[in-house]
């Protein structure tokens, strides 16, 4: 029995001169959501789509769920499940037509549309042609698609870009079900929060290659610093922000100046964020 | 008037329309198209009938039939004349009997035989008795009383003539197939722009499958109403086989067409100036079913002809599988050739 949904082994793609993906090299275990960051042109849609036989490898190796991508493109397709950055749906027909054709494409049996869609928050709209649908809408749909066939993986590109808070938190919430089942998800984002709150483990792509993979933990232990946020009040009563960082040797003196010095109104500490580390890291935001 | 402004507006759109290749290449390739079409035509009316002669004594008067718009090719055997009236080289063919001089001096009645191709017109058929009559004159230098016989030969089953609608049959069906190679163009390029095809491509659906799945669906609609279109007029009722198989290739043909359009074409405008294209190339050959006798020999290069022609022939004279199968054979050809350029062109789309 296999461990690692995915594993990848000095995977290389480039288009013309331009070198996408750079030997990268990695594993995702199984039930696992690993968050895959990086900027624009990082090369973090080169790899969903070479790990899901939409494009060849010019080097290396994937193997999906013990199957080598290459050679089993169509088993490899039949048990994940890709949810895309571009809305790509057949935007004349109505959500059940689209489901139903996806369903039937994947060989689902018993096929109960109108379940799936009250999974995603659509309850009740799945007769409506998706042109008249908002972009949040498309995307649950979107979603529904690729999780229509119960994947053992799921690829996600971006679900969330874009969305009004409402949608997003459906995604998210479909996302952990998807993995509370037992599912795999390969989460590909430039949002830090979302990749923070959702993921096992983070990775980052920068320029075609992966400078780091850990848990968020244990990236914001070695390369974050914290600090404590407080909001003193002035000798002339303004309400000022005061930032201590902490875990260094003269962290306690400096707390206990703050006290001494003001009246504090309110305190509390901050633990770096995955952007924060990730500029660290590259010397670089993730902005797009 | 602002005629300095006028000009550097109409500067930009034809430096923009050029810049965009499709249409930069549309329009290079139309014109090119239309031009080569318009060269190979015949450049004048040529009212000369060419007419096969069969005639073992020699016949004095020749010569100056040949300056009255008839131009006489002698043959050698009464057999080659049928060949050559059968394979379309003449308008029709005269044998003389052997003793057609000395029966003409003894005031009997000889017998000549007109050979005529199937769809050889009335008046044409006329012209060649008064022909012979005008040559009997002017040979004997007095009215002669000749009996004729006239045999059609070929694929016609049948004579007399065809009525210009049932003429036109095989163009409607032909083009109906032609506007659902359009719509089947139309709905892959739409998958393409729309990303849709990205989805199916990512689903357990092998590329072979999709273009299975497409190539159905463009000879099934194409095929479908074309033969409806001709069962409602009449077209099947004599070689519904012939009819059945000829339409089915074509539509194969032709939907390997609509690949090759998808595989160029970016949005449903570019699907209709290629499209267009496509069929004003594929019609030309129409001309050998409305204009008998018109056909250019080269207007067999392209394979809607055999198309146009076993859908003319199985309709209108009844033509059976002996007459067509080199028609089929070469559909057959043009169908794999150019559904396999189709799809080789979009699966370089689609990667």
């Amino acid at each position: 029995m296999i461990k690692e949904a995915i594993k990848v082994e000095e995977l290389t793609y480039n288009y013309g001169d331009l070198l996408a993906v750079d030997h990268i090299s990695f594993q995702v275990k199984k039930g696992e959501i690993l968050g895959f960051l990086g900027p624009n042109g990082a090369g973090k849609t080169t790899t969903v789509k070479m790990l899901t036989g939409q494009l060849k490898p010019k080097a290396g190796n994937a193997e999906v769920l013990g199957f080598s991508v290459g050679k089993n493109v169509r088993e490899v397709q039949s048990r994940i499940g890709i949810c895309f950055e571009d809305t790509n749906l057949y935007e004349g027909m109505t959500a059940r037509e689209n489901l139903r054709l996806f369903a039937r494409l994947f060989s689902v049996d018993g096929f109960d549309p109108d379940g799936l869609l009250e999974r995603v928050g659509l309850k009740g709209r799945g007769r409506e042609k998706v042109q008249a649908y908002s972009k949040g809408m498309k995307q649950r749909l979107m979603v529904a698609r690729a999780i229509l066939h119960r994947p053992e993986i799921l690829f996600l590109d971006e679900p969330t870009d874009g969305l009004d808070p409402t949608s997003a938190e459906s995604i998210r919430g479909v996302i952990l079900e998807e993995r509370g089942r037992g599912a795999t998800v390969f989460l590909t984002t430039h949002n830090m929060a979302e990749a923070d709150k959702l993921s096992d483990r983070v990775a980052f792509l920068d320029q075609g290659r992966i400078v780091v993979l850990d848990t968020p933990y244990k990236l914001k232990q070695e390369y974050g610093s914290r600090t404590l946020k407080a909001e003193v009040y002035t000798d002339d009563g303004q309400l000022e922000h005061r930032e201590i960082t902490l875990d260094t040797p003269d962290t306690p003196e400096h707390v206990r100046q703050l006290f001494a010095d003001y009246r504090v109104a309110t305190v509390h500490s901050e633990e770096a964020t995955l952007e924060d580390i990730f500029i660290k890291i590259t010397g670089r935001g993730l902005s797009r | 008037m602002n005629y300095r402004g006028i000009a550097a507006l109409a500067s930009k759109d034809f430096s923009l329309f050029f810049q965009n290749r499709f249409f930069a290449v549309v329009t290079v390739i139309g014109i090119t198209a239309y031009l080569v079409v318009y060269f190979l035509l015949p450049a004048g009316v040529d009212e000369t009938l060419e007419i096969g002669l069969y005639s073992p004594i020699q016949l004095s008067a020749l010569e100056s039939v040949q300056e009255e718009g008839f131009r006489l090719s002698p043959l050698d055997t009464e057999e080659a004349l049928r060949i050559a009236v059968e394979e379309g080289e003449y308008v029709a063919g005269i044998a003389f009997p052997r003793d057609f001089v000395r029966s003409v001096e003894a005031g009997e009645r000889p017998q000549i035989t007109l050979y005529f191709p199937p769809d050889a017109p009335a008046a044409t058929k006329s012209a060649m008795k008064g022909l012979v009559q005008g040559w009997g004159n002017a040979q004997t230098g007095r009215d002669i009383n000749v009996d004729f016989s006239e045999e059609v030969i070929g694929r016609d089953l049948v004579t007399g003539p065809i009525p210009a609608r049932d003429r036109l049959r095989p163009l409607f069906a032909i083009f109906l197939i032609m506007t659902e190679t359009l719509g089947l163009a139309s709905l892959i390029t739409e998958e393409v722009e729309t990303r849709t095809l990205k989805a199916l491509l990512a689903s357990p659906m092998s590329i072979s499958e999709l273009f299975l799945a497409k190539g159905i669906t463009g000879v099934a609609l194409a095929f479908g109403q074309a033969v409806l279109f001709m069962a409602i007029v009449g077209g099947m009722s004599r070689s519904p086989g012939v009819i059945f198989v000829s339409l089915f290739l074509g539509s194969a043909m032709l939907t390997g067409v609509g690949f090759l359009i998808a595989s160029v074409a970016r949005d449903m405008l570019s699907v209709m100036a290629w499209g267009l294209l496509a069929l004003i190339v594929m019609m030309v050959p129409s001309a050998a079913v409305l204009f008998p006798g018109a056909t250019a020999g080269w207007m067999k290069v392209i394979p809607s002809y055999y198309l146009f022609d076993s859908v003319h022939i199985g309709a209108n004279f009844g033509a059976g599988w002996n007459d067509v199968w080199p028609h089929f054979l070469a559909l057959t050809i043009a169908s794999l050739v150019i559904t396999g350029m189709g799809i080789w062109a979009l699966r370089r789309r689609f990667q």
